[in-house]
């Protein structure tokens, strides 16, 4: 996508970064610089591999393939994230009941396999839905959706959970003994702690969530995996397949990473603090 | 006898509208079986294969040789960052079709579905189990390790004796933990057509339609599989708890 932009005047910058600028030290701007010079030199030449004359014509239904995996893992962590909040809260309710309920709720969707989960909200949901008089459609995407949500909200449960019993007790104590009411302490001293404490996990589930969403082409669902299923079909060439599947892997890699590395800063800057 | 309490079974769970019928067929019943036993074998395979794999990529990453760790390193990253279904069609339909097409042994190639799955399953989880012990070895404290240099014990000795029980303590947990993830991973296994307890399931409810009952069986079955895994776990931290470190 990028070499798109760069392909008229990609051999200068290459020269230009030879001058060596510390940017030009990290390996994935060397490895972007080699691409690009290596795309220039095809261009200019005219002796691009036809393996990858293909992966050019089919790199924009890849992209729109990836396109329907990013909607589908950003729909599933906000559903997720709303129901997993819900059910964390309810974990720490003083009622017994809705304790025990809410605990068997994550460990049966954090222990079951994300795929059968997939499977379970595919089959077990009819294809349209009847409300009074009007039917929509029931896509199987947005069951991928529940099926993904599921999981995500078990484990946004738990890391909820985790988050408020990890600030320590005394704080509560300290809070009511100036007496702030039990729904202020929550609000203003013990969430706002828990944000911060939250949201390196919740960032991992998220690249998990994206992870997981190349099942969704095991039950039909045109993502950036069946795509490239087709593309490999299609073309029918040993050279394209190797470079077809190995393309997803840097495709997924490219969404995957950069939240990963993110992650690690968060997480890097919480242990100073 | 025990054919006609399974009717009785089944009829009963009938009344509550869940159609279980499948099990009184001879052919779909062992097929089912069939499948839990594979996925049992997948477990029992990919379970010693991940953590020798986890050994051996730790030990690569912190070698403290440049030319080790820094492959080691990107093939970590890589494996973590990426869905196990698109690397085990990597893995499956682009690697196993170059070895097919490259080698020519008399039985065909060796490596079926099956294998694939065990390597991809066994590697994926493996770069888990390396981040896990590099964590461990990380946090065994500084002072213990110069405690025991004073003490005189080579530096073979202070591997094995010191460095790594405590090193082990110290990630058994997260070793359970990836563990119990890879149980649940071995579902994957029925993307590329490997009979386990899912592709099995998946055969019999096209048939007959009762994607309910199966999937619950499933989730019964997979979760009884991660509450053993975590029962060892725990009965492994309790035995190997030594007074002073972790809880």
């Amino acid at each position: 996508m990028a070499s798109e932009i760069a392909l008229p005047q990609g051999s200068a910058p290459a020269i230009a970064a030879d001058a060596g600028t510390p940017a030009w030290r990290r390996p994935w701007a060397l490895a972007a610089w080699a691409a690009l010079a290596l795309v220039a030199f095809w261009a200019a030449t005219g002796t691009t591999p036809t393996a990858f004359v293909h992966l050019w014509t089919w790199l924009p239904a890849l992209l729109r393939g990836l396109l329907a995996n990013i909607e589908i893992s950003v729909l599933a962590m906000v559903l997720g994230t709303l129901a997993g909040l819900l059910v964390g809260a309810l974990s720490l309710s003083p009622l017994r009941v809705l304790r025990v309920a809410a605990r068997w709720y994550v460990q049966v969707f954090r222990n079951a396999p994300v795929l059968v989960l997939v499977y379970f909200t595919t089959y077990v949901f009819p294809f349209e839905l009847h409300l009074v008089s009007w039917t929509f459609p029931f896509p199987d995407w947005i069951k991928v959706v529940l099926g993904l949500a599921l999981p995500a909200s078990a484990n946004v449960a738990e890391i909820f959970r985790g988050a408020i019993q990890s600030i320590p007790s005394a704080q509560w104590e300290a809070a009511q003994s100036l007496a702030f009411r039990r729904s202020e302490i929550f609000r203003l001293i013990v969430l706002p702690q828990c944000l911060r404490r939250m949201l390196p996990p919740w960032m991992n589930l998220y690249a998990s969530i994206t992870m997981s969403t190349a099942l969704a082409s095991l039950v039909g669902v045109h993502d950036v995996v069946d795509t490239a299923q087709i593309a490999s079909n299609t073309v029918a060439r040993t050279d394209f397949t190797i470079l077809v599947y190995f393309t997803l892997l840097g495709l997924f890699f490219a969404c995957c990473y950069p939240i990963a590395r993110a992650t690690r800063a968060l997480e890097r800057r919480h242990d100073r603090h | 006898m025990s054919e006609a309490l399974l009717a009785q079974a089944v009829a009963a769970l009938k009344t509550v509208g869940l159609n279980y019928a499948f099990v009184l067929d001879l052919g779909e019943r062992s097929a089912f079986l069939r499948g839990l036993g594979v996925t049992l074998q997948l477990c029992l395979l990919t379970i010693p294969a991940s953590l020798a794999a986890g050994v051996l990529i730790a030990s690569a990453l912190t070698s403290g040789r440049a030319w080790l760790v820094q492959p080691a390193r990107a093939f970590v990253e890589v494996t973590r960052n990426t869905p196990t279904l698109v690397q085990l069609y990597c893995a499956f339909l682009v690697l196993n079709m170059l070895i097919t097409q490259h080698v020519k042994l008399p039985g065909g190639n060796p490596l079926t579905p099956f294998v694939w799955v065990v390597i991809v399953v066994s590697l994926h989880k493996g770069v888990f189990h390396a981040e896990a012990l590099r964590a461990g070895i990380e946090a065994v404290p500084r002072v213990t390790l110069e405690a025991a240099r004073s003490l005189g014990f080579s530096q073979r000795q202070l591997l094995w004796r010191v460095e790594l029980p405590l090193a082990l303590r110290f990630a058994l947990p997260a070793l359970v933990n990836n563990l119990v993830d890879l149980v649940k991973m071995t579902a994957v296994a029925s993307a590329i057509a490997v009979g386990d307890v899912t592709y099995e399931s998946i055969m019999i409810w096209t048939q007959r339609d009762n994607v309910l009952e199966l999937l619950l069986l499933i989730l019964v079955f997979f979760g009884l599989l991660t509450w053993l895994v975590s029962l060892v776990g725990r009965w492994l931290e309790e035995r190997l708890r030594m007074s002073g470190y972790g809880q």
